[in-house]
C-alpha cells in the first residue's frame, strides 16, 4: 500500500500539535511491511533558508521519504493557494508517487482545494482528512469560540459567524460554507483525536457516517522519574501562550487566591510564542509578569519554550498540569504528555479534556473559562490531603503512536 | 461714462425743475442755502452722473414699472457680491469639468466662460449643476437658502490644451467677475473618477437623487454618457485574451462574468460550478477590467483550470469600461448560442442548475427563452428576484420658487425577501425586466438588439434598459423555474447609479409610465 500523509510543516522546523502527530503517524507506519510511506510537509518563510530556487517540492535533510512542500504563497481567508506552479508541483508528485492514500493532516499551507484536485488526479485514491480543529466550518481560527462574548460556539452560521468577525459580511461566510463544503465532498473518511467533535460537524452539515474518532497517540517518552514524597502545590502550565489556551485564566487564578492570602503553591509557565496573542492579552500577561518578578517571593516563573526533550525534566518539577484553554482543546495532547509522566490534569471542562479526563478519578475538570473555579481547584489540590495520590493512581496510559497507527490503518484497508 | 443722445435729449428737454426737487429733498434743502443756483445746477453737476431721480410719475400709468433710466446697462457689482472658482480639469478625450460657487441668491448666474490661450468655451447658467456650499453658507455668515455651489461638464470630443485659464462669472444682469486659475490636465479616467466623486458627495437642501437627476437634466447628464461612451469604446479597444483548458468548437452555453476588483469569483464559483452534471458542455468567460489585477487573475485561472478543469477564457481590459461595454466583448468571445451573463456573486443553489437551464430550453418556446432569468436567493434563504417591475418617484422642487417635479423609475423586485417557497413569484412567467445578476440569452436575440447598451456609466440599469428594448421587439424577459443564490451585499449604488436611473428613467419613462408601472402592470403582455 502506497500512502501519503501530508502535515502543515514538518515537526522539526514549527513545533505544533497537528505536525506532531502527522510525523509520529508516519513513523510508525513506515516501520511496517508492505507500506510505503511518504511525508509531505509544508514549509514557509518560517524555513525560508530551505527554499531552493525553482523548487516546489524538495527532499528533507536526506531523510528517506521526507519532502517538503515549498510554499510561500497562501490565503488564510480562502484557506488556498494561487501558484499554479506549486498545484503543477503537486499533480506532478502525486502522479510519480500514485498513492492508494492521501492522508491530510491538515490542508493549512496546501489549501482545502487540494482536496478536489486530489481527487481529480487520483480518481481511484482514498482521501482521509484528519480534523484537529474546526476550521473547515469556523474562520475564527477554527476555534468555534465566539469572538464577540468568548461563549462557545454551537452552531456556525452566516450570520454568527459575520458577528465574530465583523470585517467580513454573511454573505462571505456563507459562500465560505459553500466553498469548504465542495471541497470536503471529495474527502472518503474524516477523523477526529475526540468523540465529541463529530457531533460538532454533524451539526454544521457535514456527513456524520463519514467521520471517525481516532485518539491521537504519542510515541512512549523517556521513563518516569522517582517520585519523592514531597507537597504536592507545583502546577505547570504547558503549550503556547496564546490567547486560546487560556494563561491568563491561570494567572487570574494566582491573584484571587493570593487575595485570599493563599500563597503556599508555585507555578510554573513552559511556552512561548506570547507575541501570537492579541495585544490586550499580551499586555495583561505582560503586565502580571513584570509585577510578579518585582515580588520578594514569586509564586509564578516563567520557564519560556520547550522541546519534547525537555519534558521529563519540567514534568518533574510540578504536581499537577495545568489545561486552563478557553476553547474546546480538540484533544490535548499535554494531558497525555502528563499522565506519561504521572501528572495529574486539572483542566477546563469543554471539549476534548472533558471527554479524556475522568473528574476525581484521574484529575480534576473546573469550568471553563472561570478564574474563581479554577483558584479553588487549585487550593483544593494543594490542600486536600491524598488527592494527588489518588487522582495519579487514577491515571491509565493513554494510548501509543503505534495505537494510533493501528487505527488509522485500519481506515486505509477499509 | 459718456451720455448717450436719448440720456442728453432727456435731460435737457424734460427736465423737470419741481420734480428734481421734490424728489431730491437734500438738492432743494442746498439749493435753499445757496450751495446750488438751482436743482437744474445740481443736475448738471452732480446728479447726471449720481443716476438722481428727475421725472414725475403723476402722470404715467399707475401698478407698473417705468423705466426711467437704461435697465440693461451694465452694473456695478452689488455690494458684497462674491463668487469663486475652485478647480477646473482637462482630459485628453476633450472632458471639461469644473467647480465653483457664486452668490446668485439675488441675481440669476447667467454663464461661465472659460478662456485658454487657444481656445475658449462659455457654458450656459442653465445648463450648470447647483449644489449646496456648507462651507461657503458658513463663510458668508446667515447665508439664505440658497444653492451656491456650481460645477459643470462638457465633453469636447476632441484634445485641447491645458494650462492658465481665465474665467468670468456673469449674472443675467450683466454683473460678472473675472478670475485666473491653472487647470489640471487629469487622465480621462481619473476625470471620470472626479466627476462620479462630485456626483456621490455633492450636498443638496433636497432629496440627493432627485436633485442629482434635476442637475443631469439640461446638458450634463448627456455630456457624461457622451464622455462615458468614448471611454468605454476606448478601454475594450486592445483586450488581452488568454484561454484556460480545452477549446472546443461549440458549447451549450457561454457563462460570462464580470469581475468588480474582487477575484474571489473566480475560484468560488468554479469550485461549485465544477460540481454541477454536464458543466463540461459549457465554457466560462471571465472580464477583468483593473489591470492591475492581471497577473494575480491569470494565476488564479491557471490554478482553477488545473483544479476543476473547466475551459475558460480570461480577458484582460486595460481600464473599466463599464460593465455593458465588457460584457458586449465578452459575448464575442463565446464559443456557443446561449450566452449567461452571470454575476461575480451569483453561485449555484444546488447541484441541479445546469441541467434545469437545459431543461427550460428544451422543454419552452423559443419566444420564452430569447431572454430569461431564474429566481435568485439570498444567502438567509429569502427570495432576492423574482422578475422585475418598476415604480414611479417624484419629488416637487421649490428651489427656484417654481413648483416643478423631478420623475425617477424605481426597478424593484418582485417578492424581494419573501420566503423561499413562494409560488406566486416562482412561477415561470413574462416580466417587465429580470437582474443583470442572471440573464440567459439566445445569442442572435442579443445580437439584434445590439447587446447591452454603453450609454449607462459603468453598471447599473443596463440590464432593465435590455429587458425594455426586448420588449419593445417583441420578445419580453421571462422568469423560469431554476435556483441561484445572488450574495447581494449592501452595496450603495453611488454615483453611477444615480446618473444612471436618471438616464434610465429619460430613456424609458414616457414607455413605463404608459402601461408598465407597477407589479401588475396595463400591459397585456403581463395580463
Amino acid at each position: 500500500m502506497n500512502i501519503l500523509i501530508l502535515s502543515l510543516y514538518h515537526p522539526e522546523l514549527v513545533r505544533g500539535g497537528s505536525q506532531q502527530i502527522a510525523y509520529e503517524l508516519f513513523e510508525s507506519l513506515r516501520g511496517q511491511e508492505n507500506l510505503n510511506v511518504t511525508l509531505l510537509s509544508a514549509a514557509d518563510s518560517n524555513a525560508a533558508a530551505l527554499f531552493k530556487s525553482g523548487a516546489r517540492i524538495t527532499g528533507f535533510d536526506n531523510r528517506p521519504g521526507e519532502f517538503l512542500f515549498l510554499n510561500d504563497d497562501y490565503d488564510y481567508t480562502w484557506q488556498k493557494s494561487s501558484d499554479p506552479l506549486l498545484t503543477e508541483a503537486y499533480v506532478e508528485f502525486l502522479n510519480l508517487l500514485k498513492p492508494d492514500i492521501i492522508h491530510f493532516h491538515h490542508f493549512i499551507r496546501f489549501g482545502v482545494d487540494f482536496l478536489t484536485l486530489t481527487r481529480k488526479t487520483l480518481p481511484r485514491a482514498k482521501i482521509i482528512l484528519t480534523c484537529h480543529e474546526f476550521l473547515t466550518i469556523c474562520a475564527a481560527e477554527g476555534h468555534m469560540q465566539r469572538l464577540n462574548d468568548g461563549s462557545l460556539c454551537t452552531r456556525p452560521s452566516a450570520v454568527r459567524c459575520h458577528q465574530c468577525l465583523p470585517e467580513k459580511s454573511p454573505e462571505h461566510f456563507f459562500a465560505r460554507r459553500l466553498w469548504m463544503q465542495s471541497h470536503l465532498s471529495n474527502v472518503d473518511v474524516f477523523t477526529t483525536p475526540s468523540q465529541f467533535m463529530i457531533d460538532i460537524f454533524a451539526k454544521a452539515g457535514l456527513p456524520r457516517e463519514k467521520f471517525h474518532h481516532i485518539g491521537n497517540g504519542l510515541k512512549p517518552r523517556a521513563p518516569k522519574h522517582q517520585e519523592t514524597p514531597r507537597p504536592r502545590n507545583h502546577f505547570g502550565f504547558f503549550g503556547q501562550m496564546v490567547d486560546a489556551k487560556g494563561l491568563h485564566i491561570l494567572l487570574d487564578a494566582v491573584t484571587i487566591l493570593r487575595a485570599g492570602n493563599f500563597e503556599n503553591f508555585k507555578v510554573e509557565i513552559n511556552g512561548a510564542n506570547l507575541n501570537f496573542a492579541s495585544p490586550a492579552r499580551r499586555s495583561r500577561i505582560e503586565t502580571f509578569l513584570a509585577a510578579e518578578a518585582a515580588r520578594e517571593v514569586q509564586n509564578v516563573t516563567v520557564n519560556g519554550a520547550y522541546h519534547p526533550e525537555d519534558l521529563a525534566s519540567r514534568m518533574a518539577r510540578i504536581d499537577w498540569c495545568v489545561v486552563p484553554s478557553i476553547w474546546r482543546e480538540s484533544f490535548g495532547l499535554v494531558i497525555s504528555e502528563a499522565w506519561t509522566y504521572g501528572r495529574p490534569v486539572i483542566a477546563a471542562n469543554a471539549g476534548g479534556p472533558a471527554e479524556r479526563i475522568r473528574d476525581n478519578i484521574d484529575g480534576l475538570l473546573f469550568p471553563l473559562g472561570d478564574s474563581r473555579a479554577l483558584a479553588d481547584t487549585i487550593k483544593r489540590a494543594c490542600t486536600e490531603p491524598g488527592l494527588w495520590d489518588k487522582l495519579t493512581a487514577g491515571i491509565t496510559q493513554p494510548p501509543d503512536h503505534n495505537a494510533m497507527a493501528e487505527g488509522f490503518f485500519e481506515l486505509y484497508r477499509k | 461714462m459718456a451720455d448717450s443722445p436719448e440720456t442728453r435729449k432727456a435731460s435737457s428737454a424734460s427736465f423737470d425743475e419741481e420734480s428734481y426737487l421734490r424728489f431730491n429733498p437734500d438738492v432743494r434743502a442746498a439749493v435753499a442755502a445757496g450751495h446750488f443756483a438751482s436743482g437744474r445746477d445740481h443736475f448738471e453737476r452732480y446728479g447726471k452722473a449720481e443716476g438722481r431721480q428727475t421725472k414725475k410719475l403723476s402722470n404715467q400709468l399707475r401698478d407698473r414699472v417705468i423705466a426711467t433710466g437704461n435697465l440693461d446697462a451694465p452694473r456695478p457689482r452689488p455690494k458684497n457680491w462674491a463668487c469663486s472658482i475652485d478647480s477646473v480639469m482637462i482630459s485628453p478625450a476633450g472632458g471639461i469639468f469644473f467647480t465653483g460657487w457664486v452668490d446668485d441668491y439675488l441675481e440669476i448666474l447667467d454663464s461661465i466662460d472659460l478662456y485658454f490661450g487657444e481656445w475658449a468655451i462659455s457654458f450656459s447658467g442653465a445648463g450648470i449643476a447647483r449644489t449646496r456650499r456648507p462651507d461657503v453658507e458658513a463663510a458668508r455668515g446667515l447665508a439664505p437658502r440658497h444653492s451656491y455651489g456650481f460645477w459643470g461638464f462638457t465633453a469636447a470630443g476632441r484634445t485641447l490644451p491645458s494650462g492658465p485659464c481665465s474665467v468670468v462669472i456673469r449674472l443675467r444682469s450683466g454683473t460678472e467677475a473675472s478670475l485666473m486659475i491653472v487647470a489640471e490636465f487629469l487622465s480621462d479616467l481619473e476625470l471620470r473618477t472626479t466627476i462620479l466623486h462630485q456626483i456621490e458627495t455633492a450636498n443638496y437642501f433636497g432629496p440627493p437623487a432627485f436633485e442629482a437627476a434635476h442637475s443631469f437634466g439640461p446638458a450634463i447628464g448627456a455630456q457624461i454618457t457622451a464622455f462615458n461612451k468614448i471611454l468605454a469604446a476606448h478601454a475594450i479597444k486592445t483586450p488581452y485574451a488568454e484561454r484556460f483548458g480545452d477549446v472546443k468548437p461549440h458549447y451549450k452555453g457561454s457563462i460570462i462574468v464580470c469581475l468588480h476588483g474582487n477575484l474571489d469569483a473566480i475560484f468560488v464559483q468554479q469550485a461549485l460550478f465544477s460540481q454541477q452534471p454536464d458543466i463540461q458542455d459549457f465554457e466560462f468567460i471571465y472580464v477583468c477590467q483593473n489591470p492591475e489585477q492581471a497577473e494575480s487573475l491569470l494565476n488564479e485561472a491557471r490554478h482553477s483550470a488545473q483544479i476543476y478543469g473547466l475551459d475558460q477564457t480570461i480577458i484582460l481590459l486595460g481600464a473599466n469600461a463599464g460593465l455593458s461595454a465588457a460584457r458586449n466583448l465578452a459575448a464575442q468571445y463565446a464559443n456557443s448560442d446561449r450566452l449567461l451573463f452571470v454575476s461575480p456573486a451569483i453561485l449555484p443553489y444546488d447541484q441541479n442548475f445546469i441541467v434545469q437551464h437545459t431543461q427550460v430550453l428544451e422543454n419552452a418556446p423559443p419566444e420564452q427563452t430569447a431572454l430569461f432569468s431564474v429566481p435568485l436567493f439570498y444567502d438567509d434563504g429569502s427570495l432576492m428576484h423574482g422578475g422585475i417591475y418598476f415604480e414611479l418617484d417624484m419629488m416637487p422642487r421649490f428651489e427656484t420658487g417654481n413648483m416643478a417635479e423631478t420623475i425617477l423609475l424605481r426597478p424593484e423586485h418582485y417578492g424581494r425577501g419573501a420566503a423561499p417557497d413562494t409560488a406566486i413569484f416562482l412561477r415561470p412567467r413574462p416580466v417587465p425586466a429580470i437582474s443583470g445578476a442572471f440573464i440567459s440569452a439566445h445569442r442572435a436575440w442579443f445580437e439584434k438588439l445590439g447587446g447591452f447598451s454603453t450609454d449607462y456609466v459603468l453598471g447599473g440599469y443596463e440590464d432593465a434598459d435590455f429587458c425594455l428594448k426586448s420588449l419593445g421587439q417583441g420578445k419580453p424577459a421571462w422568469l423560469h423555474g431554476a435556483k441561484l443564490f445572488h450574495l447581494e451585499g449592501a452595496a450603495k449604488p453611488g454615483a453611477a447609479g444615480t446618473i444612471n436611473r436618471w438616464l434610465f428613467t429619460k430613456t424609458w419613462g414616457e414607455i413605463v409610465q404608459k402601461d408598465l408601472l407597477g407589479p401588475a402592470p396595463k400591459n397585456p403582455v403581463f395580463r
